[in-house]
């Protein structure tokens, strides 16, 4: 391949999305329970039902991304 | 997505609220029932190729690709272990076939695990020709043949067995390719067939349907729609076949997490090619779905599992030699006299 493209730059983003999602596995616990609460309990799921929990998720995922690209000279 | 979808996906939604957390999506597996979807692949009716599920120029492709990949063969555990349980059941028929065919073969996964003495001659078909070329060397002659499985360019009563595995879930009329392979069949030839059926990756399933749903409003389906284990033996019966044997395993392989998952899943070849697939995950849902997914199904471990639900499948095609019911009134003996076979045989110690 000829040097860094989007294709490259998003296989590697997404090459290393197991290890950032494992420094933020309580806000992902609390958003999964949040989500399968809705499966067994009377709530049906519906567009951001758990939206809060998902931010808190989406923001330290963000954050450990952005701290790997530090470290590793992607930015 | 129409809005009329959505709005059935939500009537479905509300409909299992009530079922155990895990098993929720089973019956939505088929909320999409509009004609030509193909979502419910039990029998197709009367029409010959109307099915149009999965667009076999894509599923080439997939295999193309993933034959030529660096380290491909860490991608083959699955196709192995199946292949090596098809081999199990072709010995367990005390018979030598002389000349038999193996479709959507790959890599020839089966006839690693055959020798010289129970199969003479194999011919090995699949749509993919880098696959093919990548096959494992196996001390049975080999053929090869680029061939779909829905259109087989043999001659009637040719070979007498067929193997099948992992392959018959992509076929779009796979009525029309049980009897193709009926046909090609000997009397007295016998199909062995292996398919991922049922609750395959229900898991995955579930956690994209749930990510999407909580995320975007609506979902589609991104894993393909497969047989059940009921139908199969209706398909089998239509198709010609006697003497039918089914039977389920369940294997389970343990994943770190989501992504894993679905790198194997293409790395194998198995990517959805379905037409009605979309063609893009958001990466909000990606982080979604992998949350859940290890909240739902997660082991102890951190790990989570994926379950790959197989149909075995064996069917004969009909030979006067076969053994038939008996003809009604044609008994010779009682039931009632089961009881008075043990009370002989213990006056007899006595």
């Amino acid at each position: 391949m000829s040097g860094s493209n989007v294709w490259s730059r998003s296989r590697e983003r997404l090459r290393v999305f197991p290890e950032l999602l494992a420094q933020c596995a309580d806000e992902a616990a609390v958003y999964g329970k949040c989500v399968a609460a809705t499966t067994t309990g009377n709530q049906e799921l519906k567009k951001d039902l758990c939206a809060k929990e998902f931010e808190a998720l989406k923001t330290c995922f963000t954050n450990a991304e952005k701290k790997e690209a530090k470290v590793n000279n992607r930015i | 997505m129409n809005s009329r979808g959505v709005q059935k996906v939500l009537q479905g939604l509300q409909l299992v609220s009530s079922a155990p957390a895990g098993r929720i999506c089973s019956p939505l597996s088929s909320w999409n029932s509009r004609p030509g979807s193909g979502s419910n692949r039990a029998l197709s009716g009367s029409g010959r190729g109307s099915m149009n599920v999965f667009n076999r120029e894509m599923k080439k492709r997939q295999k193309n690709w993933a034959a030529v990949l660096q380290d491909g063969h860490q991608y083959d555990y699955l196709r192995d272990e199946v292949g090596s349980r098809v081999a199990d059941r072709v010995y367990d028929i005390t018979r030598t076939f002389p000349l038999a065919l193996d479709i959507g073969g790959g890599k020839s996964h089966i006839a690693d695990h055959l020798n010289k003495d129970v199969v003479e001659r194999l011919f090995l078909t699949d749509i993919s020709q880098h696959t093919l070329k990548h096959r494992r060397p196996s001390e049975i002659p080999t053929q090869c043949i680029l061939a779909d499985e829905e259109f087989l360019p043999f001659k009637e009563n040719t070979f007498d067995l067929v193997l099948s595995s992992l392959t018959l879930h992509w076929i779009n009329d796979l009525p029309g390719a049980l009897r193709q392979i009926h046909q090609v069949l000997k009397p007295d030839g016998v199909f062995i067939g292996a398919m991922v059926g049922g609750e395959t990756l229900y898991e995955l399933r579930c956690s994209l349907q749930l990510a999407e749903t909580e995320r975007e409003g609506g979902f589609s389906p991104h894993v393909s729609p497969y047989t059940a284990v009921t139908d199969l033996g209706n398909l089998l019966g239509q198709a010609g076949f006697n003497m039918l044997t089914v039977d389920i395993d369940d294997v389970q392989v343990h994943y770190p997490g989501i992504m894993e998952v679905m790198t194997d899943l293409q790395g194998m070849g198995e990517s959805n090619c379905a037409w009605n697939r979309r063609s893009m995950l958001h990466r909000d849902t990606m982080l979604a779905a992998a949350a859940i997914y290890k909240e739902m199904y997660g082991n102890e471990d951190g790990s989570v599992p994926a379950t790959f639900e197989i149909l075995y499948m064996i069917g004969w095609k009909p030979h006067e030699s076969q053994a038939k019911p008996a003809k009604r009134g044609s008994a010779t003996v009682s039931f009632g006299d089961l009881g008075k076979i043990s009370r002989q045989s213990s006056t007899k110690e006595s």
